[in-house]
């Protein structure tokens, strides 16, 4: 497994239809109605398989290449999504269209990230550069040079002033948005930087890396604050905070993921039952009225637990991200498949 | 919530130079929220700068003549900038067009000192005149007005000649206290007056005893303290009173207020162009006029006002120094323009690399429990972790200590008029505003 991962680069796009790419959104959270009598809730029943019922609504199809990250915007009315084939796709979520195309990377896109207001998106490319777009216009508005080696993740802070992004050159780097330069660089892992994440006001960030260390870091000083590794130390693919920030949603290359006091650096919740052995795969939170939590699986699959009981609660055939308000998920996969799918729950309370 | 992480002391006091704002400033101040600093400069420009960022977000060109004052509305949306000009000028930065608009425009009759907002409500006004006269400009739809607010002469009664042909002395400073239910004035002749906002009457005054012109104010979070920098090189810090609410016949109180504290520097004897206290009100930093040297004197309040340090800033003497709305920070201004950034390190842990590592502060003996070579069955060591899992967690509510809570203020009660009145007709400045990001090339700094 460790030699599959040291073929890291291949992490990018292999030419390989077994796996998941997906994405979500770091939403805001919205109060969602309170559930309807005819629909029994979790609480009641929370073995049962009137859990998610996710269904296929819609399969979008556009790219030419292996789909790397798809993120809603934050009002969810939008899904973008970037792939290898150097292009960004704008879609409507609620009724699939196409919006717009992004062209002017140079290499494949890794992976995208939408400012609060949603006026702007970032995409961090192998080209070596981050570039900002404005999603009104269409247009590319600033380019961020400054990595040595691709840039595999990127992630804009809550007021959206501020991008943190990282890359195979191992470094964490903070960036100014408005002007198009670089902050910080911190030398913060080993190995390529996998994901990286600001918390929800903006004071922490956290990064995961190929070394399989998760640092929790000072985003105003850039000093660590904190180094979390499992036992077993496997390649984590994706790390990110919890709405309270109070707690970190890792996935490792062991097929597990794990929510992560960091204060007290105690797992709290494991959830096991998918397989990731190869490629970085992101998991995510729901954010509608029942938690679960969302991960693709290299078995073409997407698994949804239940957060509290570590239930796998649904299984998705086919592809996955999170619909910042209502339960929409959106899933895609590698090639040969090359589909964008998204899935409603139709009985979940927000989409009443 | 870093706090937690790096340190579990309360907010100290700065300590060295963290940054330096190139921006051409005569004075910086904090917004609110503690995320800008708006600068103004001799040129009559305005700018905002992003602390995250370091760099100017917006430049607000409105006056002819320097810019003397600027006031924060207290969510951050409006910016009030009065200049020598004779104008004061509204700015909505809601509105992101580049270049900036002025939202509204006061004009007085001579060069204006300086104009601050309500605390509760940006559409009142206090602007105070280079002549001396202090004027409460209302632009609410049903209460629109501009007064003066004068001082009362005494009519001699059994005083002496003395009082009653007493000329009445100029206002060198006037603002809001924290809650805006006063205006409080510095003058010239050594007194502080107090003004009822609503009213618009004289509800104090105080006699400052050997004080001689004052020159400024300034008030803890809660108002509960005022600070006073005065011609005799020392500033006071006072209990502010407690005034009954006015009267219809305009009595008031005539009292001499006596300072709980003096602070002053007994070996230069220098000046001082401005104080601010720490947002806990623990601290109170003075800025010294030194005409070479750049030092922030720092007392400790909480420890009976003693003198804890003297910041040193370099070559350029200080002009200006505002303390952040939350953190243990400080923006000073240099006479060349620079706005320094002060505040307090926390020393690097290199431990926290390492993970499962913790750095002790100084040695323990280690002591072993009693369990801790045995040989545990894994399968048990297995249930006991999923056991452990079972337990609920909570992923969304933010811990109650990270949110702002309403500040208490002194000398407010539950459903106290003069509140109700500054909430009437609000102005949409709502809390989680957000500046919108631009990409406009250079703002031209």
């Amino acid at each position: 497994m460790d030699v599959d991962m040291a073929e890291g680069s291949t992490t990018e796009y292999p030419p390989e239809e077994s796996s998941l790419n997906s994405s979500e959104m770091d939403a805001p959270m919205l109060e969602s109605p309170p559930p309807s009598t005819d629909i029994p809730t979790q609480s009641e029943q929370p073995m049962k398989t009137s859990g998610p019922n996710y269904k296929t609504r819609y399969s979008l199809s556009g790219h030419t290449r292996s789909i790397s990250s798809l993120k809603f915007s934050p009002d969810g009315s939008r899904l973008a999504s970037s792939g290898a084939d150097k292009i960004i796709k704008l879609w409507n979520t609620y009724s699939g269209d196409v919006l717009r195309t992004l062209v002017g990377h140079t290499e494949g896109i890794s992976d995208i990230a939408w400012s609060n207001d949603g006026e702007y998106l970032a995409s961090a490319s192998d080209d070596k550069t981050i570039r900002i777009w404005d999603m009104k216009v269409g247009t590319e508005v600033k380019t961020l040079l400054g990595h040595t080696n691709f840039v595999f993740c990127v992630n804009y802070n809550p007021h959206s002033n501020l991008l943190v992004s990282g890359g195979f050159d191992e470094t964490v780097r903070v960036w100014d948005v408005a002007k198009a330069r670089s902050l910080k660089v911190l030398p913060a892992h080993s190995d390529p930087v996998t994901a990286v994440s600001f918390n929800h006001d903006g004071t922490l960030i956290v990064s995961c890396a190929m070394d399989g260390l998760i640092r929790i870091w000072d985003a105003e000083s850039g000093q660590c604050l904190k180094t979390i590794v499992d036992d077993d130390n496997p390649i984590c693919s994706h790390v990110k905070f919890t709405p309270n920030s109070k707690f970190v949603l890792a996935s490792t290359q062991d097929s597990t993921v794990r929510l992560w006091n960091y204060q007290s650096s105690r797992c709290v919740k494991t959830y096991t039952g998918h397989t990731n052995r190869t490629y970085c795969i992101f998991a995510c939170l729901t954010s509608t009225t029942n938690k679960y939590v969302v991960s693709g699986s290299e078995d073409a699959k997407v698994y949804i637990w239940d957060l509290q009981t570590r239930q796998v609660m649904q299984i998705l055939e086919g592809h996955r991200g999170t619909h910042p308000t209502k339960a929409i998920i959106a899933t895609a996969s590698m090639e040969k498949d090359l589909t964008i799918r998204l899935w409603f729950d139709n009985r979940d309370p927000s989409m009443q | 919530m870093n706090e937690s992480l790096i340190s579990p002391f309360n907010i100290t006091h700065p300590t060295t130079v963290q940054s330096s704002l190139f921006a051409l400033a005569s004075f910086a101040r904090f917004d609110p929220t503690g995320r800008y600093v708006a600068t103004g400069r001799l040129d009559g420009t305005a700018a905002i700068w992003d602390l995250d960022t370091r760099s100017a977000v917006r430049v607000l060109d409105g006056h002819v003549k320097a810019v003397s004052s600027i006031d924060w509305s207290r969510h951050s949306r409006y910016l009030l900038t009065a200049s020598r000009d004779w104008n004061t000028v509204i700015w909505d930065l809601a509105n992101s067009c580049a270049p900036s608009q002025r939202y509204s425009t006061l004009r007085f009759d001579a060069p204006v000192v300086s104009a601050s907002f309500h605390p509760r409500n940006s559409r009142i006004i206090l602007a105070l005149l280079s002549t001396g006269e202090v004027y409460l400009v209302d632009q609410r739809k049903s209460h629109r007005s501009r007064v003066e607010l004068c001082e009362v002469q005494e009519e001699s009664d059994d005083e002496g000649a003395g009082s009653s042909n007493r000329v009445r002395s100029a206002i060198n400073i006037a603002r809001f206290d924290p809650s805006g239910k006063h205006v409080f004035m510095g003058t010239s002749g050594g007194y502080i007056l107090v003004f009822n906002t609503r009213t618009k009457t004289m509800v104090a005054r105080h006699k400052i005893t050997g004080a001689g012109a004052i020159k400024g104010l300034e008030f803890t979070k809660t108002g509960r303290h005022l600070v006073s920098n005065s011609a005799d090189r020392t500033l006071r810090q006072f209990i502010v009173p407690t005034y009954p609410p006015p009267t219809a016949d305009g009595a008031y109180i005539e009292q001499e207020l006596e300072p709980s504290h003096r602070f002053n520097d007994p070996i230069n004897k220098t000046a001082w162009h401005a104080m601010s206290y720490s947002p806990d009100g623990e601290w109170l930093a003075g800025g010294a006029a030194d005409t070479a040297t750049h030092k922030i004197y720092i007392w400790d309040i909480s420890n009976d006002g003693q003198f804890a340090s003297a910041l040193d800033g370099g070559r350029e003497p200080l002009l200006y120094l505002h303390w952040h709305p939350s953190r243990s920070s400080i923006a000073s201004t240099t006479n060349q323009g620079n706005v320094l950034i002060w505040h307090c390190p926390h020393p690097e842990r290199w431990g926290a690399f390492a993970g499962g590592f913790e750095e002790l502060d100084e040695n323990v003996e280690y002591e072993e429990r009693e369990d801790e070579f045995d040989i545990d069955d894994e399968a048990e060591i297995i249930r006991r972790k999923m056991k452990a899992e079972e337990e609920e967690v909570d992923i969304d509510t933010v811990p109650e200590e990270t949110r702002p809570r309403e500040t208490q203020f002194h000398g407010v009660l539950p459903n106290d008029e003069d509140m109700m009145w500054a909430d009437r007709e609000p102005d949409d400045d709502r809390e989680g505003w957000k500046l919108r990001l631009t990409m406009e090339e250079e703002w031209g700094i």
